[in-house]
């Protein structure tokens, strides 16, 4: 008998922000947020009591997956970013910091929320719309007739996920891989409308990093008892291919709701057996090659098929059935009655390949968008989380390929920001004060909260005690070495800015990151050369980044505007 | 208890005008503290009448369940009176002329969805919204004239013109021209030029037995060949969909895998397992009719098809969708929204705002009925031949309510069927006759008092409501309670028990005179109604305007008013709609404070100006009318349950066991 309970009232909280559990929560998780970011961030390990995996990662989608929130304003903000990284895979803690930040900042103002809210989102289109116009000098197009642009934007994604464990050179490799990966996911004749291929990763763990390849086609593993029943494979320039989407076991699909009476000394097995030899014989004598079957092949079939040298795979799976047909140009067969010869497709080759420990049935298209990487990492968690990156990193390339544009990274694209709202709303205050009716100081006092939350963002890329500085001509970020001799004339010290666009070689001026300064206006207009000379710059994907922006700041101001919790505690 | 009866009215409300859930309370509870405020004053002297042993409980419920009826009264016809007579003169209109044919304003849209999404949509979307929201309709509306229907329709389906997508910002949601159907495709082929479309709601392919049917399976050849006739006959009605130039088929059901693939090789897209919603929605577009499988394979003219402009596979955040470019048939081009938001609370927030605003602008542009009856025939006459049946159990009454003469009262009309009952609904719901006094008088005079015996609550009910200014009745009357006394001493000396006995005897006494002068009036059942209607998009400025007024008016008629039950009842409900104007003006100060809003407000209406507004936005007459009713009726909902009885027990399990411990 199951214990009846009273039914308990609901929590009511008002101010959930204020109160002393709010505050350290939000803390907490700003902490930890903030240790994971960028190349130095520091990583996390998620153990479950009560069993499961152990996760090391710095990415906040595993992150985050993990994590146990309980307070309602934390649910919210992790809500928030788990979406954008749903929807972008990059970017993720950048929106939780600047959120929280932003949060924690405001909320230290004492301000009405109406004005925050209002002035935030003043702010925040400011930014968008700087982001988005031609002027920006934190933006730079990207060259699709070149790699090298390309590459620093996988490069960077890759080296700001430390728990991947991959040292310089196979940042190199697996980069490559990544962008050869993606460009053969295009189309070769691009029409108006580009329908992207799909590259699939296929995991190889305990390998080294340096053995993962990229393969066009697909791959089907297959274990070695079902290997030693494949045929040696003829030779071939082409092979026809027949793909099965229904059992192929016999089994009679659905009789419909009413009985079905079988007389005494009927069997239907028998009889679905006759009709799947028919099958047999019809695939024998339409000279297919293969037959590949998303679900089970009887065995007296699959026998069948083997005396007449037809290689048949079965147990493929609902996932892998779409490229299949792709690749092979066919039209997944739902009938065991007769089949119409267009839907069967051809393979330019087959073959078997070993990889690792691994054996694989190996799909060679003639033309196709489909590929294989093949990843390899040394340990299961490392190679979790290098799959996640280069999934991030794929989509990436996605989506730079709707906008084509990149982000400066390293901190440049944020204390760029900050230099450039701060002069705007210094020099041209008057038609924000007029359209938000708010006063000078209101409007002073939140620009200062946003911008310093945008910088301790970039601040927090640093974590081994570093100062950061900034110059006053770009409004780019520069980190030097912590605990040098004050004799030292610093400013000489960093050779290259967070991105690696600029060198020190310039006369700049210096300041640090959170100490108070003149307003200045940060140079716009990207020179061409100065894009071109750097080598290796570090890069953000646009979309993912404008988009975290927006969430960053409109989940902020959507915490800020809670009033009153009301929890159900049933 | 009082908050689950109030909860369940808002609730109820909401679901129908879509607005004022938060007014509702407020009204609510001022009106209630108003009340409180009367009987606290009136206790006294009650008390010292109050001699006799009836319990204060059932005092206070008679009291209560009168104060309720006179909020009866009040809703259904001086509500009425007033809002035609004196309210409708501040009205104005959204339409942009007032001409018949009647054309939307886009600003005065924009104003009056901008006050709507103030209070239920984060401070920083509210224009984005209500911006939004203007679009959609503007852009769904094929026919200028005929954007009651669009309203109507996307009120009913909006769940389906919706498609929520967390993890982008807010900003980023817009229409998308077309269906948005919430699936991918089974098959998708591909296809230029108009799309002919095919709707299914079963399986194309024939099955071996369908339910309640057995099928005999005598030898496997047998079985052979039904399934080749089957393949066969799969194939023969997707090739005939194919000649018949059908591109894209639409099934309630999942289709076997062989109709799947049989149409992907003819070219023809497959959605599957459609929602009824989506199918309803579907066919009020396109007003299509399911494809009926054809009984012989043969020449089969398809008649029910229709045509898509387009059909491709829609990507949002990296999930697929089918979207569907239908042509419609009706006055509503198909729209979708998209709702962005970076979490899902807040698409749903979105969502339930935008179908809010749906609903309160389908309300916002019906034509609303008031029943203003100036001259009537005298509603009691429907009434007259129950007083006969009734007789028997008012002798009774005496006994059985010493001191709650109204709850038996109450009781009896529950108990009455036919036509009793029926005049009392009447009475309730929608009756706004007006008694004049002067026929009233006619009757009585031409009275006997044979028939006083055969008194009736039931119509002294009708009387004391008929009327906001027959207070004259009464003494009219007074001669014929002498004369009835005669007849029904022995009732009458009981009833004389407490003050209110007292009353509802006098009135009772009164009413036996009636049968008579239903016959007498029969002959003269005369009736002028003089119906008047607030029209369809009538709006009042935000801020408290519409509040302000009905207290000025309800004020100004409390004043004229004559009996004193209607005069308090007006006065109450005109001090407890101040209430929500002045939690509006809380938080401002200075010139905009309540106190000098108030003030200015009554000077301008004092001197006949017009109003002046400090605010943009607009909000619904008939939305606020509504609201008004139905708090009034929440109001006597919760004043005429006398007992609580709480059951601490859980209502399903627990009820079944005591049961069959009870036998």
């Amino acid at each position: 008998m199951s214990r009846l309970e009273a039914k308990k009232p609901s929590i009511c909280r008002s101010d959930p922000l204020t109160g002393e559990r709010a505050r350290a929560s939000l803390a907490a998780l700003k902490g930890l947020v903030m240790s994971c970011y960028g190349p130095a961030g520091r990583l996390k390990q998620l153990h479950n009591g009560r069993g499961g995996s152990v996760v090391t990662t710095s990415q906040s989608a595993a992150l985050l997956a993990g994590l146990p929130v309980s307070h309602p304003v934390l649910k919210v903000l992790t809500a928030a970013v788990r979406n954008h990284v749903a929807c972008f895979s990059d970017g993720g803690l950048f929106t939780a910091i600047l959120c929280c930040n932003l949060v924690e900042n405001v909320q230290r103002l004492g301000l009405a929320p109406t004005t925050v809210i209002k002035l935030n989102k003043h702010l925040l289109s400011l930014c968008t719309s700087y982001l988005k116009s031609e002027g920006c000098a934190c933006r730079i197009p990207v060259d699709f007739s070149s790699t090298q642009i390309l590459l620093s934007l996988v490069r960077s994604i890759l080296t700001s996920k430390p728990a991947c464990m991959l040292i310089a050179k196979e940042v190199d490799h697996i980069s490559t891989l990544i962008l050869r990966a993606f460009l053969l996911t295009i189309p070769e004749n691009a029409q108006e409308h580009i329908i992207l291929g799909k590259s699939i990763i296929v995991p190889l763990k305990g390998q080294r990093v340096i053995d993962s390849a990229v393969l066009p086609g697909i791959l089907i593993e297959v274990s070695e008892v079902q290997l030693m029943k494949i045929l040696p494979i003829k030779k071939s320039d082409s092979f026809k291919v027949a793909l099965f989407c229904v059992s192929l076991s016999g089994d009679l699909s659905d009789t419909g709701e009413g009985t079905l009476l079988v007389s005494y000394g009927v069997s239907l097995e028998n009889a679905a057996l006759d009709q799947l030899f028919n099958l047999g014989k019809q695939l024998v004598s339409d000279h297919v090659d293969l037959v590949l079957c998303q679900k089970v092949i009887h065995p007296s079939l699959k026998q069948f098929l083997r005396t007449h040298h037809v290689i048949a795979v079965d147990r493929i799976g609902v996932s892998l059935m779409e490229p299949l047909s792709k690749v092979t140009g066919t039209w997944p067969i739902g009938s065991l009655g007769s089949i119409s010869p267009s839907s069967y497709g051809s393979v330019k080759d087959l073959c078997i390949a070993k990889f690792g420990c691994k054996h694989f049935f190996h799909l060679i298209p003639n033309k196709t968008t489909i590929c294989s990487l093949l990843l390899c990492n040394r340990n299961d968690t490392a190679w979790d989380e290098l799959k996640l990156t280069c999934q991030t990193a794929l989509h990436a390339l996605q989506l730079t390929i709707k906008d084509p544009y990149a982000l400066l990274g390293g901190g440049c694209t944020e204390t760029h920001l900050v230099a450039y709202i701060r002069h705007k709303t210094r020099n041209e205050p008057e038609s924000v004060l007029r359209d938000e009716r708010c006063s000078q100081t209101e409007l002073q006092l939140i620009t200062e909260a946003f911008c310093s939350a945008l910088e301790s963002l970039a601040g927090s890329l640093e974590h081994d005690g570093g100062e950061i500085l900034t110059d006053s001509k770009y409004g780019h970020f520069w980190s030097v070495q912590a605990n040098l001799p004050s004799a030292v004339n610093w400013p000489d010290l960093p050779s290259r800015c967070g991105c690696g666009l600029y060198s020190s070689q310039e006369e700049l001026s210096w300041s640090f990151l959170r100490s108070a300064r003149h307003p200045f206006p940060p140079q716009t207009c990207l020179s061409r050369e100065a894009t071109g000379s750097a080598d290796t710059l570090t890069l953000d994907c646009f979309t993912a980044k404008l988009s975290g922006l927006q969430v960053a700041v409109e989940t902020a101001s959507l915490i800020l505007d809670l009033s009153c919790v009301i929890e159900d505690t049933n | 208890m009082v908050k689950r009866v109030m909860v369940a009215c808002v609730s109820s409300h909401l679901r129908k005008t879509g607005d004022g859930a938060k007014t509702f309370i407020i009204f609510l509870c001022h009106l209630l503290r108003g009340l409180r405020e009367i009987t606290d004053k009136e206790k006294d002297s009650f008390l010292f009448e109050n001699i006799q042993t009836c319990g204060r409980h059932w005092k206070n419920c008679c009291r209560w369940k009168f104060i309720s009826q006179a909020f009866l009264t009040f809703q259904t016809q001086i509500l009425d009176y007033v809002m035609d007579h004196y309210l409708s003169r501040h009205f104005l209109s959204i339409f942009s002329s007032c001409t018949k044919e009647r054309t939307l304003c886009r600003s005065s849209l924009e104003m009056l969805l901008g006050a709507y999404f103030c209070g239920r949509v984060g401070r920083n979307n509210q224009n984005l919204m209500s911006q939004l929201m203007c679009d959609y309709v503007f852009k769904c509306t094929a026919c200028e004239s005929r954007f009651e229907e669009v309203l109507e329709l996307v009120d009913d389906c909006f769940v389906e013109l919706k498609v929520g997508v967390t993890g982008l910002p807010v900003s980023d949601s817009r229409i998308i021209a077309g269906l948005v159907l919430q699936r991918d495709f089974s098959v998708y082929c591909p296809a230029d030029g108009d799309i002919r479309i095919v709707i299914v709601t079963e399986t194309i392919q024939p099955l071996f037995s369908i339910s309640g049917s057995e099928f005999t399976l005598n030898s496997e050849a047998q079985f052979q060949t039904s399934q080749f006739w089957i393949t066969e006959r799969t194939k023969a009605i997707v090739k005939h969909l194919q000649n018949q130039n059908v591109k894209l088929l639409l099934s309630t059901v999942k289709q076997p895998d062989l109709v799947i693939y049989c149409a992907g090789l003819n070219g023809i897209s497959v959605v599957e397992c459609l929602s009824s919603e989506e199918l309803s929605l579907i066919q009020r577009v396109i007003g299509l009719a399911p494809f009926v499988l054809p009984e012989a394979s043969s020449q089969y003219e398809l008649s029910h098809t229709a045509l898509a402009k387009f059909c491709k596979p829609l990507i949002l955040r990296s999930k697929r969708f089918v979207h569907l470019g239908l042509m419609s048939t009706c006055s509503f081009a198909p729209h979708c929204i998209a709702l962005c938001a970076p979490v899902q609370g807040l698409v749903e927030q979105h969502e339930n705002a935008l179908h809010g605003a749906f609903k309160m602008l389908r309300q916002a542009f019906k034509d609303l009925d008031l029943n203003c009856v100036t001259q009537t025939s005298d509603q009691s006459c429907t009434s007259g031949p129950c007083i006969y049946k009734n007789s028997r159990e008012s002798n009774e009454l005496p006994k059985i309510v010493n001191s709650s003469i109204q709850r038996s009262y109450q009781d009896t009309v529950v108990k009455k069927k036919g036509e009793l009952a029926k005049t009392q609904t009447n009475l309730k719901v929608c009756s706004n006759l007006i008694v004049p006094s002067v026929k009233l008088e006619q009757n009585v005079l031409c009275s006997t008092p044979k028939v006083a015996v055969t008194d009736s609550y039931q119509t002294d009910e009708t009387l004391r409501c008929s009327s906001p200014n027959k207070g004259r009745i009464m003494d009219d009357q007074e001669p014929f309670i002498e004369s009835n006394s005669a007849n029904s001493k022995p009732e009458n000396t009981r009833r004389g028990i407490s003050y209110e006995n007292l009353q509802v005897t006098k009135l009772a006494r009164k009413d036996s005179i009636l049968p008579l002068r239903y016959k007498s009036l029969e002959t003269c059942t005369s009736q002028s109604y003089y119906s008047s209607s607030i029209p369809a998009g009538c709006v009042l400025p935000v801020g408290g305007n519409f509040e302000i007024l009905l207290h000025y008016y309800l004020l100004n008629y409390a004043k004229k008013c004559q009996q004193s039950e209607q005069t308090m009842v007006s006065r109450i409900i005109a001090n407890a709609i101040l209430g929500v104007p002045k939690i509006l003006y809380k938080s401002k100060k200075g010139n905009y404070s309540f106190p000098q809003v108030y003030v200015r407000a009554l000077q301008a209406l004092q001197t006949n100006q017009p109003m002046i507004s400090n605010q943009t936005g607009l909000e619904s007459v008939a939305g606020k009318y509504q609201l008004l009713t139905s708090v009034l009726q929440c109001l006597t909902n919760i004043l005429t349950v006398d007992l609580v009885i709480n059951i601490k027990r859980q209502p399903q399990e627990v009820y079944d066991q005591d049961s069959e411990e009870e036998l």
